[in-house]
C-alpha cells in the first residue's frame, strides 16, 4: 500500500533522502552542516528512546508496587548533562554562523540582476532594458541579486542553491549565489513536441513544471516565493536557468526581449500575457479576478473610480500598463504594478494587439 | 481530616452539584467551575481548529488541491486553523482550563486570589472568540496567524475584527497570569515553601510571568496594526514610510515567549505525570524548577530567530542564533530529569503515562529539530518550509497537546469523579502517537527537500510525502476522537472515582473526587509533593490511600533544605 508513497523517499537516489539537487557552492556546506546536526541528534535521540522504552518495560509493575530507588538528586550527573550539551551546541553555532557569513558577502565582480517581486510573479532586470520573469545565470560565476518588492513581503528561495532571503517592500535585500551545475538543453524534437502540446491542450500556456524544461528547452531549478503573500503565493514560482557559457547566456539575453521570428503580434502578446504575470490578475474568458477581464474589453467605455468615463483604446491600454495608477477602473483596487521600464515598445504593442484580438469574433 | 473524609470516592456534595441551574454556572466565582467552562470553550475551539486541519490535509492530497477550494479559501482555512489553535486553544489550554481547576487545589486553598477577575478572564475569552468568529463570518481572514504587514494592512479581509479579537484574548491571558502569580505568592499554605511546591505550580508560575510581561506587547502591536490599517499612521506599511520588519520585531517579541506560554505548562503536567505514575519522586526537582524560570526569562531574548531571512544585520542575526541555542539547554535538562525519574520507579502504564511517554518521544524530536533552525546556514534553507511546520507541530502538538490530553486523563477522575475505560484510553494514546508521526515526520523531509509552507498547491514531486502526511493526519484525528469519546463516555457511564486513583502525593489527591465546593474542610497537611512511601494501593476501592500522615501536622519551622532537594539514598 505504501509503494507509491515511499517512492519519493528513495526516488532521487543521487540526492539522498533529505535534499533536493545540490547545485550551488553553498549547498555542500549547508548539507554537511545539516548532516552533522542530524547525526548529533540521532546520537542523543537513540539513547533517550532506548532508555524510555527499556525503563517503561523493565520497571513496569502492577498497581501498588513500590519504587526500588529513592534517589532524587545527583549533582555531578545533573551538572554534567547540563554542561556537556553546551559544547555540542557551540560547534553548531560556530559552523552555522560561518556558513551564514559566507552567504552574506557577495564577491566583487559578481554579475548583477535586479529582482522585483510582486503579487504573484517575479521580474528579473538584467540591465539595458532586458527584463524577464526567469532568472538566468552562468555556471561557476557569482551572481548577485538586488531585490525589492512593490507590494507585500515575498521571499526568494531556490532550494537547489540552499538560498533564501525575504524581499521586503521599502528595502533592498541582497543575496548571491554561484551555480555549480548548468542546465541542460533538451533536443529540438522534444521541445517541439512540448510546444505543440502546450498549444493544443493547454491554450498556449507553457508550464515548465509539466515538461521539466523551459520554453527555450532548458532544464531548470525551481525558484519559489517562500513568504506568504496572498492568493497565488503557491504559484509565485519561476525557473532558474544556468547557462554553460557566457556566450550562451548572452545569446539568451539578446533574444529575451525580442519577438521571436515568425510570431505574430497577437501570439507574442499572448505569450507575454502568460509569462509576465498579467494572467494572474486578468482573465481572458470574462471571469473577474483581481483585475477586470480582457474579454471583450477593447473599445468599450466604462467608468473610472474618479467618476469619469473612459474608452478603452490603444493609448488607454498603454497607459494602463505603464502607469496603472493614473486611471483606476471603478470597482477595482489600485494594485496593478507598473510595467514601466520592464516592457519594450514592441512588447506593449503586442499586448495591445493581443487584447484587441480578444474582442469577440 | 481531609484524607479520612474521602475513604472511597465520589463525594455526594461536590462543586458540580453544590448549586444548580445555568445561572449558578454563568455567575460562579468558583475556580473549578470556571475551569470547567474554560475547558468546554477550549475543547470546542480545538474541535473547530482540528476540523480545519483535516480540511487542509485533505486538500493537499493532490498537487492542485483535492477539495474544491480556491486558493483564497485555502488561505483562509490555514489562517483560521492557526489563529484558532494558537489564540483560542493552546495559549489558554493548560493554564486557563487545567490550571484554574488545579492551582488552588494543589495549594490547599479555597480559590484563586481574585475570583471575580478569574470569571472576567473567562468572559473576555468568550468575547475575543466572538470577534475571531465574527471575522470568519464577515469576510474571512487570510493573513496567516502572524498578521504580517503590509499584507495585513492591504488585504480586504476582516483583519481589524480578528486582531481586535486577539487583543481582547490577550487581556484574558493577562488576567489569568496575574491571578496565578498573586495566588501562588500569597496563598501557599503554611509549610509549603517554594521548593515544596508541585512542579506544575512552578511551571504555571513561570508561564504567568511571561503572560503578564509579554502579552501587553502583543496588545500594543495589534493596536498599532489596527491604527495603521485604518488611519495609516505610518509605522508598519512602507507605503506610508513604515517598515514591515518593525512589525515582525514587535510581533515576535510577544510570540516567541508565547511559545513558552504554550509549552511550559505542558512541562509542568509531564513532571507530575511521570513522577506519579512511576511512583517515584521527581529527579532533580530544583533543576526542573529553575529551568522553567530560565526558559521564561531567556525566552524573551530570542525572538529574532524568526527573522533570520528578513534582513537584520549580520551581527544581530548571529547574536540571536547564539541566544537561541542557550534556551535549548533548560529543555534538554528536563528531558534527562524525566528519564531519570522513571529509572527504578514502579511504572504503571496507565493512559496518562502512555501520553507522557509519547510526549517524551515527540517533544525530544521537536526540540532536537530546533537545532537545525537555530543554526544559521541550515536555517536559510529551512526557514518558511514544511520543516518549520513540522518542527513546531512536534513541539506544540506533540508536546503541549499530548501533555494536555495526558493531563486531562490524569485529572479527569478528579474533575468529574468518574473513571474512564483504561483500554480505550491507551488505544487512543497509541493511535495518536502513530498518527502524529505519520503526519509530521514526512513534513521534515518535505521541508528539507524545499517545499515552502502555506502553499495551496504544490509541485508533483512532493505528492507522495504529502499524501503520507494527510493519511497520518486522518489517523491522528481519529485517535483524538477516540480519546474524546472515552472521556465523554466516562462522564455518563464511568465507575465512581476514588479520591486518589493513581497514587499521587500532591494536595489535590487529598480531597474527594470531585472536590467539594470549598475544596478542603480543613487546611490540609502539607507534605513532600513527591514522597510516595506512605501511599498504598487499596484493591477494594481500586485506588490509593495515605497510610500514615506523611509528616507531622505542621512543621514548626520549614526545613531550610527541603526533602525534595536532599540526596536521600544514603
Ligand atoms: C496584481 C494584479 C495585476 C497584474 C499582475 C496586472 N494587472 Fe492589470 N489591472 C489590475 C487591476 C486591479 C486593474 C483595475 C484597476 C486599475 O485600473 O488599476 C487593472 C487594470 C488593467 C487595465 C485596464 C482595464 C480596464 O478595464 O480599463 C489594463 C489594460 C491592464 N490592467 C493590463 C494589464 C497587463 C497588460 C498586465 C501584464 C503585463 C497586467 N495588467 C498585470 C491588476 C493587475
Ligand atoms: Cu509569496
Ligand atoms: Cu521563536
Amino acid at each position: 500500500m505504501f509503494g507509491p508513497f515511499l517512492s519519493p523517499l528513495w526516488g532521487d537516489v543521487n540526492d539522498g533522502l533529505w535534499f533536493p539537487q545540490d547545485a550551488s557552492t553553498f549547498a555542500g556546506e549547508v548539507d554537511s552542516t545539516f548532516n552533522m546536526i542530524l547525526w548529533i541528534c540521532i546520537a542523543f535521540f537513540i539513547p533517550i528512546v532506548i532508555a524510555l522504552a527499556w525503563f517503561a518495560i523493565k520497571y513496569h509493575q502492577p498497581k501498588g508496587g513500590k519504587a526500588t530507588s529513592r534517589v532524587r538528586h545527583n549533582n555531578v550527573l545533573e551538572i554534567s548533562w547540563s554542561v556537556f550539551p553546551a559544547f555540542v551546541l557551540v560547534i553548531m553555532f560556530v559552523r552555522g554562523s560561518w556558513g551564514y557569513l559566507d552567504q552574506r558577502e557577495p564577491p566583487t565582480g559578481a554579475a548583477e540582476v535586479n529582482v522585483q517581486a510582486f503579487k504573484w510573479d517575479w521580474s528579473m532586470d538584467y540591465g539595458n532594458g532586458i527584463v524577464s520573469p526567469e532568472l538566468h545565470a552562468v555556471v561557476n560565476q557569482p551572481t548577485r541579486l538586488v531585490m525589492r518588492s512593490t507590494d507585500v513581503i515575498h521571499s526568494l528561495y531556490v532550494p537547489a542553491f540552499r538560498i533564501k532571503r525575504d524581499v521586503v517592500p521599502g528595502r533592498y535585500n541582497v543575496i548571491w549565489f554561484e551555480a555549480t551545475v548548468a542546465s541542460e538543453k533538451v533536443s529540438q524534437a522534444e521541445l517541439d513536441e512540448a510546444l505543440k502540446d502546450a498549444e493544443e491542450n493547454h491554450g498556449g500556456d507553457f508550464d515548465p513544471e509539466r515538461y521539466g524544461f523551459t520554453r527555450q528547452g532548458y532544464t531548470y531549478f525551481d525558484l519559489y516565493c517562500a513568504e506568504y503573500c496572498g492568493r497565488d503565493h503557491s504559484q509565485m514560482q519561476t525557473v532558474v536557468v544556468v547557462h554553460e557559457t557566457q556566450e550562451d547566456f548572452e545569446a539568451w539575453l539578446a533574444a529575451a526581449n525580442v519577438k521571436p521570428e515568425g510570431m505574430t503580434d497577437e501570439e507574442y502578446g499572448r505569450q507575454l500575457y502568460q509569462t509576465r504575470g498579467c494572467q494572474s490578475c486578468h482573465s481572458i474568458d470574462g471571469t473577474r479576478l483581481v483585475g477586470p477581464s480582457f474579454a471583450g474589453l477593447f473599445g468599450t467605455t466604462h467608468a473610472l473610480e474618479s467618476g469619469e468615463q473612459v474608452t478603452v483604446d490603444e493609448n488607454y491600454v498603454r497607459e494602463s500598463i505603464l502607469d496603472p495608477r493614473a486611471k483606476i477602473v471603478a470597482g477595482y483596487q489600485a494594485v496593478m504594478p507598473s510595467y514601466k521600464g520592464q516592457l519594450t515598445d514592441e512588447q506593449i504593442n503586442s499586448l495591445v494587439a493581443f487584447i484587441k484580438s480578444l474582442n469577440g469574433d | 481530616m481531609a484524607t479520612s473524609a474521602t475513604h472511597a470516592g465520589y463525594a455526594a456534595d461536590n462543586y458540580l452539584n453544590h448549586s444548580r441551574g445555568l445561572a449558578s454556572w454563568l455567575f460562579t466565582l468558583d475556580h473549578k467551575r470556571i475551569g470547567v467552562m474554560y475547558l468546554i470553550g477550549i475543547l470546542t475551539s480545538f474541535l473547530v481548529g482540528g476540523l480545519l486541519a483535516m480540511a487542509i490535509r485533505a486538500h493537499l492530497m493532490a498537487p492542485d488541491g483535492a477539495l474544491p477550494l480556491t486558493n483564497d479559501q485555502y488561505n483562509q482555512v490555514f489562517t483560521l486553523h492557526g489563529a484558532i489553535m494558537v489564540f483560542l486553544f493552546i495559549i489558554p489550554s493548560v493554564p486557563a482550563a487545567l490550571g484554574n481547576f488545579l492551582v488552588p487545589v494543589m495549594l490547599g486553598a479555597k480559590d484563586v486570589a481574585f475570583p471575580r477577575m478569574n470569571l472576567g478572564s473567562f468572559y473576555l475569552w468568550c468575547f475575543g472568540a466572538l470577534f475571531l468568529v465574527g471575522a470568519l463570518l464577515s469576510s474571512g481572514l487570510d493573513t496567516g496567524w502572524t498578521f504580517y504587514t503590509p499584507y495585513s494592512t492591504t488585504t480586504d479581509t476582516s483583519v481589524v475584527l480578528a486582531t481586535f479579537g486577539a487583543f481582547v484574548l490577550g487581556f484574558s491571558s493577562i488576567f489569568t497570569g496575574l491571578n496565578f502569580i498573586v495566588t501562588i505568592n500569597t496563598m501557599r499554605p503554611p509549610g509549603m515553601t517554594w521548593f515544596r511546591m508541585p512542579l506544575f505550580l512552578w511551571a504555571t508560575y513561570a508561564t504567568s510571568i511571561i503572560q503578564v510581561l509579554a502579552t501587553p506587547v502583543l496588545g500594543i502591536t495589534l493596536l498599532l496594526l489596527i491604527a495603521e490599517r485604518t488611519m495609516h499612521i505610518g509605522i508598519f506599511d512602507p507605503e506610508y514610510n513604515g517598515d514591515p520588519v518593525t512589525y515582525q520585531h514587535f510581533f515576535w517579541f510577544y510570540s516567541h515567549p508565547a511559545v513558552y506560554i504554550m509549552i511550559l505548562p505542558g512541562f509542568g503536567i509531564i513532571s507530575e505525570l511521570i513522577s506519579v505514575h512511576s511512583h517515584k519522586g521527581i529527579f532533580g526537582y530544583r533543576f526542573i524548577a529553575y529551568s522553567s524560570i530560565a526558559i521564561a526569562l531567556l525566552g524573551f531574548l530570542v525572538w529574532g530567530h524568526h527573522m533570520f531571512t528578513s534582513g537584520m544585520s549580520n551581527l544581530t542575526t548571529i547574536v540571536f542564533s547564539a541566544l537561541t541555542f542557550s534556551v535549548s539547554i533548560p529543555s534538554a535538562i528536563k528531558v534527562f530529569n524525566w528519564l531519570a525519574t522513571m529509572y527504578k520507579g514502579s511504572i504503571s502504564l496507565t493512559t496518562p503515562m502512555c501520553y507522557a511517554l509519547s510526549f517524551l518521544f515527540l517533544f525530544t524530536i521537536g526540540g532536537l529539530t530546533g537545532l537545525f533552525l537555530g543554526t544559521l546556514n541550515t536555517d536559510l534553507h529551512l526557514h518558511d518550509t514544511y520543516f518549520i511546520v513540522s518542527h513546531f507541530h512536534y513541539v506544540m502538538m506533540g508536546g503541549t497537546v499530548v501533555a494536555f490530553v495526558g493531563g486531562l486523563f490524569h485529572w479527569w477522575p478528579k474533575m468529574f469523579g468518574r473513571m474512564y475505560n483504561e483500554f480505550w484510553g491507551r488505544i487512543s494514546a497509541a493511535i495518536v502517537f502513530i498518527g502524529f508521526n505519520l503526519t509530521f515526520f514526512p513534513q521534515f523531509i518535505l521541508g528539507s527537500r524545499g517545499m515552502p509552507r502555506r502553499y495551496a498547491t504544490y509541485d508533483v514531486e512532493f505528492q507522495g510525502l504529502h499524501q503520507m502526511s494527510s493519511i497520518g493526519a486522518f489517523l491522528l484525528g481519529f485517535g483524538l476522537l477516540v480519546a474524546g469519546l472515552t472521556l465523554l463516555h466516562a462522564l455518563f457511564k464511568g465507575k465512581l472515582a476514588p479520591s486518589n486513583p493513581w497514587g499521587g502525593a500532591t494536595l489535590e489527591w487529598h480531597c474527594s473526587s470531585p472536590p467539594p465546593h470549598y475544596n478542603f474542610a480543613h487546611a490540609p497537611v502539607v507534605g513532600d509533593p513527591y514522597e510516595f512511601d506512605h501511599i498504598d494501593y487499596d484493591r477494594s476501592i481500586d485506588g490509593y490511600v495515605f497510610t500514615s500522615p506523611p509528616r507531622e501536622v505542621l512543621p514548626k519551622t520549614p526545613q531550610a533544605e527541603p526533602a525534595t532537594a536532599k540526596d536521600s539514598h544514603s
